[in-house]
């Protein structure tokens, strides 16, 4: 009996749907005695990699060095990446990426799998966005030059920036305002971000959290590399914060953050130029805007306690107020309402284990979800890489003969996929774009991935990152006859 | 200057302590392409570093040209150790297990290597996401109380990346940190169980 084909799509170009290939390329080697199998990833960026790309902070290079990997991934030749491809609907989208329908995907493959990560800002009720209020995701995406253009912010115009959330995005945009220029620009951040930053007249980041120090999000690496910044300098936390009650059990995390939060800042507070606090049990409750002075907003924020039986912050009733000039929420993110199986109450795609469960409950048969997109926004690399993983052991369950499927194993077919897919077909959309030179390949990346260093270097820097018309300039000049 | 000694310098001006890692990526380098002469500076023994873009040192053809051989030969670049096996029987010997304590195989290295980079030279499923500079924890591995023991104190950074490791024990360490010396012969490594389901960054009590 010839084996079954597995000819695999994954929606998304990010870390997961890369661990995802990597291991079904490695554990299937390419002979006869293996089924064929193919993997493409489509994502709606013309570049790949997801967050690692477009999401972690500039200082932090070493976290991309897993680029590698999936460098050595794509070179199999049974994997293939199509960038500025968007399946299905987005909520803004890119104008230049091309518009593919799910079902142009199920026509063409015989397995499918979500790798979409959360790509939505999770935003506060009391802080609608405005001028005085946006998302991290806004800092995140103008900072790394983000297809979907985030304008910069006017950091020449303002003293005091709020952040609300202590999670580990929260103290990635910290850094990035406290960090001194000189030091960001060694890495890759863009020469248009540099500039901006060098006119910043930010003195102090203000990161509220509704919680304390023992319910802190972020972890403490990051919280350690705020401490040791160069030209700023941390507020003492309130001493009572920093002890616990003694018959609490502490986690090694904890007590190692209690630690680093006792020993303050490794400048002394109020010795450098800039300024930051972490300012622990306040719960923000609206901001007001005096219209003669539109510099400055009064951030209301309620003073919260945790309530140890739940856990959750709640109010003890009392209430202050900030001067600030902008807020930056930091909350968290989710997925995309308009995407099919997103489970609004989860956040995320609605999923058991690796695999996809319609409405009713029912687990879809060869269709898959890995990484944010399945677990919502939570966690590192490497929990996506572990998450990725088990999805595409779930795959490979379902497909190689010598393996047992993975749970859930009563699946339904609501979904018809093509079981026998011309094996190096295309949809006609992706083909069009492809002759186009509007849809990018791997090749083209490493081409444009080259020659960013190679410009950054030109200028003493890591990279000089390219917008999608710089590089679809650059790939008409380099771009050979050659497919692939 | 030649791209890599461009790069050891800003690397060893932006990231002081980053000499190992460094000297590794060369070497893989030279493996491949000989292409540097000159070894970087060197300024602690503490691998900590960055290689962004070590990969696109490489003129993209030739990326891709080697990387269609390594696709036929079947052997991905990321396997490479970059590090010298000893003669059989002059080496320090390290025992490898899976996380149900079954032995997945005994092999020799070299004073100085890390358990990463023997795990990888004899194709031992431990990943490295950062390459060694401590900035992932994928390099998870627990030892004997008795090696744990013997080694210098896991630093800083090392317990700050601890903190997310999955399954943590009293006797982690990060595989990238470890190097063996000669009083470590016969240390077992054993990697942790890849449980389902662990998505969380390693603290936290219950949310919203
Ligand atoms: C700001 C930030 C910084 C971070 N920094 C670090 C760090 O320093 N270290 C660390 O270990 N972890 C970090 N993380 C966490 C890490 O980025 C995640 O664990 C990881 O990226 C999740 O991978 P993913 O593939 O599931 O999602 P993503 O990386 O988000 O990839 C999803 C991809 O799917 C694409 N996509 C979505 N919808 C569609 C569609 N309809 N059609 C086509 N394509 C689509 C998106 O464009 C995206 O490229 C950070 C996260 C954030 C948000
Ligand atoms: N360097 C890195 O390793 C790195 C960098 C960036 C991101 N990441 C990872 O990416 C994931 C996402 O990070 P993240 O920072 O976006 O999210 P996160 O870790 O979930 O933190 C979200 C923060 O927002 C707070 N919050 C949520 N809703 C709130 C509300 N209504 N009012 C007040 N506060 C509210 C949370 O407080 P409560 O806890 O009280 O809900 C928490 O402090 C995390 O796993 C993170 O570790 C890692
Ligand atoms: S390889 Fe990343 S911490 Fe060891």
């Amino acid at each position: 009996m010839p084996l079954k084909p597995l000819k695999l799509a994954v929606i998304g170009g990010g870390p997961s749907a890369f661990y995802v290939a990597s291991r079904i390329l490695s554990l299937v080697p390419n002979a006869n005695t293996s089924p064929p199998v193919r993997v493409h990833l489509f994502d709606r960026l013309w570049a790949p990699h997801g967050l690692v790309r477009y999401g972690v902070a500039p200082d932090h290079p070493e976290v991309k060095n897993c680029t590698h990997k999936f460098d050595a991934t794509a070179s199999d030749p049974r994997f293939r990446f199509f960038g500025n491809i968007n399946i299905g609907d987005a909520i803004t989208p890119i104008s230049h990426t091309h518009k593919l329908s799910l079902s142009s995907i199920f026509n063409s493959y015989s397995h499918v799998l979500f790798a979409t990560g959360c790509t939505l800002p999770t935003l506060h009720s009391a802080l609608p966005p405005s001028q005085h209020c946006i998302p991290a995701l806004s800092l995140v995406h103008w900072y790394t030059q983000h297809p979907n253009r985030s304008p910069p912010p006017a950091l020449d115009k303002i003293s005091h920036v709020s952040l609300i959330g202590n999670g580990n995005v929260s103290l990635d945009v910290a850094r990035m305002l406290l960090t001194p220029v000189s030091t960001l620009a060694q890495y890759d951040v863009p020469e248009s971000v540099l500039d901006v930053l060098s006119r910043s007249s930010v003195r102090h980041v203000s990161i509220i959290g509704r919680r304390g120090p023992l319910e802190a999000a972020f972890t403490t690496k990051e919280l350690r590399e705020l401490i040791n910044l160069p030209d700023a300098s941390m507020v003492p936390i309130e001493p009572s914060f920093l002890k616990p009650s003694p018959d609490l059990t502490l986690s090694r995390q904890q007590s190692r953050t209690l630690q680093l939060l006792s020993k303050g800042s490794k400048n002394a507070f109020g010795s450098t130029p800039k300024t930051w606090s972490l300012d622990f049990y306040r719960s923000p409750t609206g901001l007001i805007v005096d219209p003669s002075d539109p510099t400055t907003a009064e951030l209301s924020l309620a003073h919260t306690m945790v309530d140890p039986r739940t856990q959750r912050a709640v109010s003890t009733g009392e209430s202050s107020t900030l001067p600030t000039s902008l807020v930056v929420t930091s909350l968290g993110f989710h997925g995309e309402p308009t995407a099919s199986f997103y489970d609004p109450g989860l956040g995320h795609l609605r999923t058991l284990g690796a695999r996809i469960i319609t409405n009713e409950g029912h687990a879809l048969k060869n269709m898959y979800a890995s990484g944010w997109a399945a677990t919502g926004a939570k966690g590192v690399l490497a929990s996506t890489m572990m998450n990725a993983y088990a999805a595409a052991d779930t795959v490979l369950g379902d497909v190689l003969p010598d393996r047992e499927p993975e749970e859930p194993k009563v699946l339904v077919e609501d979904i018809l996929l093509n079981p026998n897919p011309d094996l190096d077909g295309v949809p006609r959309e992706v083909a069009q774009g492809l002759k186009e030179g509007s849809v990018t390949q791997y090749g083209d990346w490493k081409k444009i991935d080259e020659e960013e260093i190679k410009r950054g270097q030109a200028v003493g820097k890591e990279r000089e990152r390219m917008n999608w018309e710089d590089a679809r300039k650059f790939l008409e000049t380099v771009r050979d006859r050659s497919p692939h | 200057m030649s791209n890599l000694c461009w790069r050891a310098n800003i690397l060893s001006r932006s990231l002081p302590n980053c000499d190992r890692q460094l000297s590794l990526i060369v070497r893989r380098r030279i493996t491949t392409k000989s292409a540097v002469t000159q070894s970087p500076i060197s300024l602690s023994s503490r691998p900590r570093c960055q290689s962004p873009g070590a990969k696109s040192r490489l003129a993209w053809r030739d990326w891709f040209s080697s990387s269609q051989i390594r696709a036929i030969h079947y052997s991905p670049v990321t396997r490479h150790g970059g590090i010298e096996r000893p003669a059989s029987g002059t080496g320090i010997k390290v025992h490898f297990k899976d996380s149900k304590g079954s032995l997945i195989k005994t092999v020799e290295a070299s004073e100085g290597d890390d358990l990463l980079a023997i795990a990888h030279e004899y194709d031992i499923d431990l990943e490295g996401a950062c390459e060694g500079s401590v900035a992932c924890s994928t390099c998870h591995v627990i030892l004997t109380p008795e090696y744990y023991d013997q080694l210098p104190e896991p630093d800083d950074d090392e317990n700050d990346m601890l903190d997310m490791a999955f399954g943590l024990t009293d006797t982690s360490r990060l595989g990238c940190q470890v190097k063996l010396t000669k009083d470590l012969d016969g240390i077992t490594a054993t990697l942790p169980s890849a449980t389902r389901n662990m998505f969380v960054d390693g603290k936290k009590p219950t949310k919203h």
